[in-house]
């Protein structure tokens, strides 16, 4: 029986927490109800929650913009994104799949180097990326963000874990009935694994997806430019426009926020029951 | 030991091999060409004099001297203060924030989910867009600024234009976006920790804060070790969330090395100075996280 005192301390800590929640979202509402406003109200005291004039008016001003394409950042960073986590899927499962269940020389000593590389800052490799990216031909191209991506030694880790974690007699048995290395890992190892999987593709959706260095540093034509860079162009050139900025950033994050939302289950319980430990 | 594997692997364990490498070979040479090959010359370029991307010609090996100018350049030796000074603030704010909101989440409340989900939202947000919303809801006539009016402010604060609140503004914003995921990893090293323990305390006659300061932090320890490292490194990766925000102003007061290096880099071409301060920025997070090794058995349980 929970007593009244405890029942009291729940609801207070409800309170508390709910508050903290709201600050984390406040920003978000402020922008979603400052979409619909006329720029001249966004900023109006005190602050209304449902636009009083409510207007389309300002993803007009986006859309019909003549110096930014925003529809044409819209699909750039829709294909990135989806190359990425094609690539991605393939790759580092297979990665993933080599060090966990395939026995091979070297292994051990490989995926330590790998760990080592967790250490290293980005800020210390854009510079040779930049000359390698030259060399290969892929500057300015959005290969120069996908190909990158792939090398992404955190879900390598994460998705070994969880391979570990599904037990070699499952494997070994379907081994001993003839199955090949290649059919364990996409029929048996990949289906089990599907809620890890999950989890990876939707981080790094929103990693790709919200990258605002990568294409800062290594797109020039602005055609070939991703969101991010695109609205941080769009918001310096609107200077006053708070409504078309707001717009603008509502544009880029609302795709996150609906797979966030549809998807919760996956973001949360991923880093909850995460192999995070020391 | 290598060897000697190698000798005695039969013809069955060489075909595994075989497979093994062709699995990992993809990424292997992804992980060479965007990040070994790139460490590696980033790390030689430091110590030579590097000017330009293309020119190569007239190289020399100049030894410490890129190391030594960033401690005789005001403005990178200055970058380099306030880059420690955002990860002074912005690790222990982050650390102890998201413990707490953890713990209390944890000590059970109505509407578990949504909270959970609300803290988190930020994290997979834009920091762009996020930044633009930022500067509107901190500039003029914007709700702070109106509030400041509200309690008589003759001239309201407007931190991310003010020298000495910009620095303090953007580390505060940036743990408003990445805390959602220190809060959920903390969340789930809560939930592992043993009830029994916490019971045995309780029945020893230990308070609430003696709970929390003998059974559950020493309990979580290993997650917080883990959660100080990486929180360090996303304190330095900052290069983002500072572009978004002030783009190092107002003056330099919000210039920190991620900028520095990206200035040298992409805009003075100094190439080896810029490779130089990203290799100490490397080192500093390889002595803290030796450190930390080193200092774990002290206060680390598993």
């Amino acid at each position: 029986m929970f007593t009244t005192k405890q029942k009291i301390t729940k609801w207070v800590l409800t309170i508390v927490m709910f508050t903290a929640g709201l600050i984390s979202i406040y920003p978000f509402v402020f922008m979603l109800s400052s979409t619909f406003k006329p720029s001249g109200d966004v900023l109006s005291t005190p602050f209304q929650i449902i636009p009083k004039n409510f207007t389309l008016l300002n993803f007009e001003t986006i859309f019909a913009n003549e110096y930014f394409d925003f529809v044409q950042w819209y699909i750039n960073t829709i294909i990135m994104t989806a190359l990425v986590l094609i690539f991605k899927y393939v790759v580092v499962t297979m990665t993933a799949y080599g060090f966990s269940k395939i026995r091979f020389p070297g292994r051990d000593a490989i995926f330590l180097v790998l760990l080592g590389a967790l250490m290293i800052p980005s800020d210390i490799m854009i510079l040779p990326r930049y000359i390698i990216f030259q060399k290969l031909g892929i500057l300015n191209s959005m290969w120069a963000l996908i190909l990158p991506s792939v090398v992404d030694v955190y879900f390598v880790f994460l998705l070994r874990q969880a391979f570990i974690a599904i037990p070699d007699s499952i494997s070994e048995a379907a081994k001993i009935d003839g199955c090949s290395h290649v059919k364990v890992y996409w029929k048996m190892i990949m289906p089990l694994a599907k809620a890890s999987i999950s989890t990876m593709l939707l981080f790094s959706f929103t990693w790709s997806w919200n990258d605002y260095m990568g294409p800062y540093l290594y797109i020039t034509d602005i055609d070939k430019q991703m969101l991010s860079v695109g609205i941080k162009f769009f918001s310096t050139g609107a200077a006053q426009d708070y409504g078309a900025q707001m717009a603008a950033a509502t544009l880029v994050l609302l795709p996150i926020i609906i797979v966030f939302f549809m998807c919760q289950k996956y973001f949360v319980e991923g880093v909850t029951s995460g192999a995070v430990k020391g | 030991m290598g060897k000697r594997t190698k000798m005695k692997l039969t013809r069955a364990e060489k075909q595994e091999a075989m497979v093994g490498y062709a699995f990992v070979l993809p990424y292997l040479i992804a992980f060479i060409i965007f990040t070994g090959i790139p460490f590696i010359s980033a790390f030689l370029m430091s110590f030579v004099n590097m000017k330009f991307i293309s020119r190569l010609d007239n190289l020399k090996f100049v030894g410490l001297d890129n190391f030594i100018r960033i401690f005789t350049t005001r403005t990178v030796y200055e970058a380099l203060g306030r880059t420690v000074l955002y990860s002074v603030i912005y690790v222990p704010v982050i650390m102890v924030v998201s413990f707490v909101l953890a713990y209390l989440l944890n000590k059970g409340v109505h509407a578990v989910k949504p909270i959970r989900s609300m803290v988190f939202l930020p994290y997979v947000s834009n920091m762009i867009a996020v930044a633009i919303v930022w500067q509107i809801m901190l500039g003029p006539r914007g709700p702070l600024y109106m509030i400041q009016k509200m309690f008589g402010a003759e001239e309201p604060l407007i931190p991310l234009l003010s020298p000495t609140w910009a620095l303090p503004a953007v580390v505060l914003i940036s743990v408003w976006k990445s805390i959602g995921l220190n809060f959920l990893t903390y969340l789930g090293a809560l939930q592992g920790v043993s009830q029994d323990l916490i019971e045995a305390a309780q029945i020893d006659g230990a308070n609430k804060w003696q709970q929390i300061k003998n059974v559950v932090i020493p309990s979580v320890s290993p997650t917080t070790f883990f959660l100080v490292i990486s929180s360090v490194i996303t304190s330095l990766q900052n290069f983002t969330v500072i572009q978004g925000l002030t783009g190092g102003g107002p003056g330099e007061s919000t210039w920190v090395m991620s900028l520095s290096i990206y200035n040298y880099a992409f805009t003075k071409f100094d190439t080896s100075f810029a490779a130089a301060q990203a290799l100490l920025m490397f080192a500093v997070v390889m002595v803290i996280t030796l450190i930390q090794w080193r200092g774990q058995k002290k206060w680390v349980n598993y």
